[in-house]
Formats: structure tokens, sequence, C-alpha cells
């Protein structure tokens, strides 16, 4: 029963605010201050909008929010204007997925026009996430992550813009884009070898480059495989290296079971996630057919 | 049939068992009918349940290292995600610090201007005092976020340990199989033939465990190693971020201060 409450006193404020921006407008209004006025309506929106959101009503909050954004922009305050825009991105979140992203999408345009690359990096990363879950649209996800990471790379933060480049790269293999991700497990492989807290991950990101190359062809997976072990001697002790050791045997042997065998018994110790299965599943597909076809 | 009374059995779950081999020799008793063998077989039969108790606890053994072996490989994963985190976070306070400067850089211009604004005399104060020299703005590239290089001690320390580890290792595995040599060798009847590859499977089995012992201690070094990585790194960030607790504090000061002072004008 509140918050219907709330949503009349919304709503009330909402008209009233309009009110305010038409009477600005006038010309008697632009005579007596009109600019105070435009931003008492701001106020009036942001406040509507919050009442929206405890009425849990995120596409009329998301609507309040945007109105005072632009009433912002109106008033040259972009910082504000970019603030609102944010707001009203997360009401319509819940809500309307693509309005979200348009909201989101102009915020971002303020901030790099702002020079603030950072936060827009950030919300890129928002709107990505988004095209992932709600959206379910991986290449504009993609799209999104990549660009994020190349304004992190433009402020010079390394670890934020790998955490992007990860995603592109995992979204790329299953998109079965592999030279993309070769290179971006590649690189930030190499990276990570160098500092001394990460290059404990840094065998993940070499396994994974070569599996990505055992998808391409078997040949480029053992060079690569010969390569990673002369970069970084500890890979070769790792449980990884081993595993793609015999990975390899079996598919110049063209013996499924040795393949799944050597499989399980990785899985046995450390289970494996949905990426690497998907993975393992399309190279031992490609040894399948090998087989019926030699048959 | 309790065939068997004397056979003082301390393996309860066993007894079935022995009643229905007991009955199926009893029924091959048809065939092979020769009671002094019945009575050879009982020990035989001991002998058995032992060997095959002493795989069961082989196979527990192994498969705990496995469960164990798989554990430190997941903190290990923990770990290194952890300190992906922790870098980013470095960056990000390193960021924030730099900002914090800007921004008090930008204030105390304000501050300047404001002087100006208030009163002609404020102004001609502001030209004697010395102009807060417009620094190149603050973008110093955090040249590589380094970690801290205790670690580097760390590492070296942890590889003689390991050493350590390697030499008491062989002797270990020696005894084992020594001992298994002396069992096999002690009896000669049939059971002997069930006897070796119990013994194959064991030595199999002990050499597993003994893998799986190996990769352990190499697991938990590096665990340890990612450990101390991480405090010292954790250490770091504490220090940084009680500065950037400070000069946010003061910065609160100072803007609030410079608010009232444009109320005024």
């Amino acid at each position: 029963m509140d918050s219907s409450g709330k949503e009349k006193e919304a709503t009330a404020l909402m008209a009233e605010a309009e009110k305010k921006v038409k009477s600005s407008q006038s010309f008697f209004g632009s005579l007596f201050g009109g600019s105070s006025k435009l931003e008492e309506a701001c106020d009036m929106y942001a406040r509507a909008a919050n009442m929206f959101k405890m009425a849990k009503n995120w596409s009329a909050a998301g609507n309040a929010f945007s109105q005072a954004a632009l009433l912002h922009l109106q008033m040259q305050s972009k910082h504000d204007a970019a603030t609102n825009f944010i707001d009203a991105g997360n009401a319509f979140k819940k809500a309307d997925p693509q309005e979200a992203i348009n909201c989101l999408n102009r915020a971002i345009e303020i901030y790099t026009d702002m020079g603030r690359f950072t936060i827009a990096a950030k919300h890129h990363i928002t709107i990505a996430e988004v095209y992932e879950t709600d959206l379910v649209d991986i290449d504009k996800a993609i799209a999104h992550y990549e660009q994020a990471a190349d304004y992190y790379k433009g402020e010079e933060s390394t670890s934020s813009a790998n955490k992007c480049l990860l995603k592109v790269a995992i979204y790329a293999a299953q998109l079965e884009q592999y030279p993309k991700a070769i290179e971006i497990y590649e690189q930030v492989g190499t990276n990570a070898m160098d500092s001394t807290l990460l290059k404990y991950s840094a065998k993940d990101y070499f396994f994974k480059a070569a599996l990505c190359h055992f998808c391409v062809d078997m040949l480029n997976a053992k060079l690569a495989l010969q390569k990673y072990e002369d970069m970084f001697p500890a890979f070769s002790d790792s449980r990884e290296c081993k595993l793609l050791k015999k990975l390899l045997d079996a598919f110049e042997e063209q013996n499924v079971d040795a393949f799944t065998d050597a499989v399980k018994e990785y899985d046995t110790i450390s289970r494996l996630d949905q990426w690497l299965t998907t993975m393992l599943l399309r190279i031992k597909k490609t040894i399948q057919e090998d087989e019926s076809d030699l048959r | 049939m309790a065939a068997y009374p004397g056979s003082h059995n301390p393996f309860a779950d066993d007894d079935d068992e022995e009643e229905t081999t007991g009955s199926r020799s009893k029924g091959g008793f048809n065939f092979n009918d020769e009671p002094p063998e019945n009575r050879l077989t009982e020990a035989e039969r001991r002998q058995q349940h032992l060997q095959q108790e002493v795989m069961r606890t082989a196979q527990s053994a192994v498969d705990s290292s496995n469960r164990s072996l798989g554990l430190i490989y997941e903190s290990e994963k923990v770990g290194t995600e952890t300190a992906e985190e922790l870098m980013r976070q470095g960056e990000v306070l390193k960021r924030s610090e730099r900002m914090v400067d800007n921004m008090e850089q930008d204030l105390r211009t304000s501050q300047r201007h404001i002087n100006s604004i208030k009163s002609v005399w404020g102004g001609v104060v502001n030209y004697f005092k010395a102009k807060p020299d417009p620094k190149p703005p603050q973008r110093e590239q955090p040249v590589g976020y380094q970690a801290n290089s205790k670690l580097q001690n760390a590492l070296t320390e942890s590889k003689q340990q390991e050493d350590r580890y390697q030499d008491s290792h062989p002797n270990l595995r020696k005894l084992d199989t020594s001992g298994f040599g002396a069992s096999a060798a002690s009896n000669d009847n049939p059971s002997n033939q069930n006897g070796h590859p119990q013994n194959r499977h064991l030595k199999a089995a002990h050499q597993k465990l003994d893998c799986n012992l190996d990769d352990m201690s190499l697991g938990l070094s590096r665990l340890k190693n990612l450990g101390l990585g991480l405090q010292s790194e954790i250490d770091d960030q504490d220090v940084a971020l009680d500065s950037l607790l400070n000069k946010v504090d003061n910065m609160d000061g100072r803007i609030g201060s410079t608010n009232r002072q444009l109320k005024k004008l």
C-alpha cells in the first residue's frame, strides 16, 4: 500500500516538474531566472525517480532519470547528466534491457567526451554483461568488452584490461574465432609470466591457448606447446601440460579411447569447467571424423 | 555350514564369504577330495583375506591422496584468482590516489580564484603569494605495477625445501617394496599365484601414492609461495589505503570550506 502511495507522489512530482520545464521555456519564465527553474525541475525529476524506485516501478524510474539527464544536458552540466543516465540505465536493467543499453551508451558518450575513459570502460563492461545475460547477443558483448579493454589499456590499467580481454577470448573461442582467442591468451600469459603474483595463473592461459591451437590444427598445437615450454619452464611440470601431451599422442594415433581416458583422469583431480569441456568435445569430434573418413 | 569354527575371523562381514567359499569347496569336495588340502586352504584363505585388506587400504589411501591433490589444486586456483583481483585492486588504488592529487591541485587553483574574487585586497595578496606551481598534470603512468619481490626469497627457500623432500622419499619407497618382496617369497602354494598379481597391484598402488604425495608437496610449496606473495601485496595495499584515506579526508575538509566560501560570495 505504501508503494502505491509513493507512486502517486512520484507521478505528481513528475507532472509538477514538467510544468516547471514548460514554464521556464515560456518568455516570462526565461526572463525570471529560467535556469533555476530548470534546476528545480531536475531535482524534482530525480526525487520522483527515487520514489518510483521505492515503489519498484523500474521503467517509470528510468524514464524520470532520463528526463533529469536531458535537462542537465540542456543546462550544460555534463557530469550530472551522465550520472543521471547511469541511474536510468540501472533502473531500466531490471525492466527493459534495450532501453538500459541506450541510456548507458549515451552516458558513455558523455564520459568519453570529457575524457573519463576509466568510467566509460566500466560501463562498457556493464553493457556487455547485459548483452551476455538478458539479451544474449554474444557478438555485441564481445565488441563492448573489447572497447572496454582498449580504454583500460589507454589508462594503463593492465589488470582490468586483461580481465576484459579474457572474457573476449572465452567467447571468441566458443564462436570458433580461434586466432583471436589464441592471440589474447598468449599475450596475457606472457604478461603474467613476469609478475610474481600472476605467474601462478600463467600456466592456465597457456593451456587454453594450446587448446585453441588444437582446435585449429594438431601441428600448431605441438609447435605451440614446445614454444610455451621454452618460454615458461614451470609449465612443463604442470598437469595441464601433461594432459596436453597425452591428448596430442592420442590424436596422432587417432585413438578416441585414449583421449577420453586422459580427459577423465584429469577430471578426477581437477573438475573441468563448461568451456574446457566444449573445446575438448570439439577436438574429440575431429578425431572421430578422421576415423570415420579413414573407414 | 560352520565348517571352520576354529578360524577366528576378526572380519565379521567376511563371515558370509567364508561360509560360501566353505560350501563351494564342499561341493568341489567331489572333485578334489583331500581333507588335508581343505585345512591348508584355511590358512591360505586367511592370507588372501589379509592381502585383500591390504589392497583395500592401499586403494583407499590412493583415493584419499587423489582427493587431497584435487583440493590442493582447487585452493591454488582460488589463490590465483584472488591474486589477479588483488593486482587489479592495487592498480585502482594507485589511480585513485593520482586522481585525488589532481583534485588537490585543482582545489588550490580554485581557492586562489576565490580569494581574488572575494576582495581586491585578496587579489593583491594572491599576486605576492607563491604561485602553486602548476605541476604537469600527474600522468605518471604506473610503470607495470610491480607486486612485492619478497617472493623471490621465498621461492629460493622453498626450492631448498623441495630437495629435502626428494631425499626422504626414495627411502620410503624402498621400505615398502622390500617388505612385500619378503611376504611374496614366504609361501609357495597356489596361493602364491593369487599373491603375485596382488603384489603387482599393490606396488602400482604404492607408486601412485608416492607420485601423488610428490605432487602434493609441490602443490603445497606453490600454495605457500602464493600465500606469501598475497600477504605482502595486501600489506602494501594496506599502506596505500591508509594514505589514500588521509588524503581524501583532507580533501573533504577543503571542499567543505570552499563550498562555504562560495556560498558567502
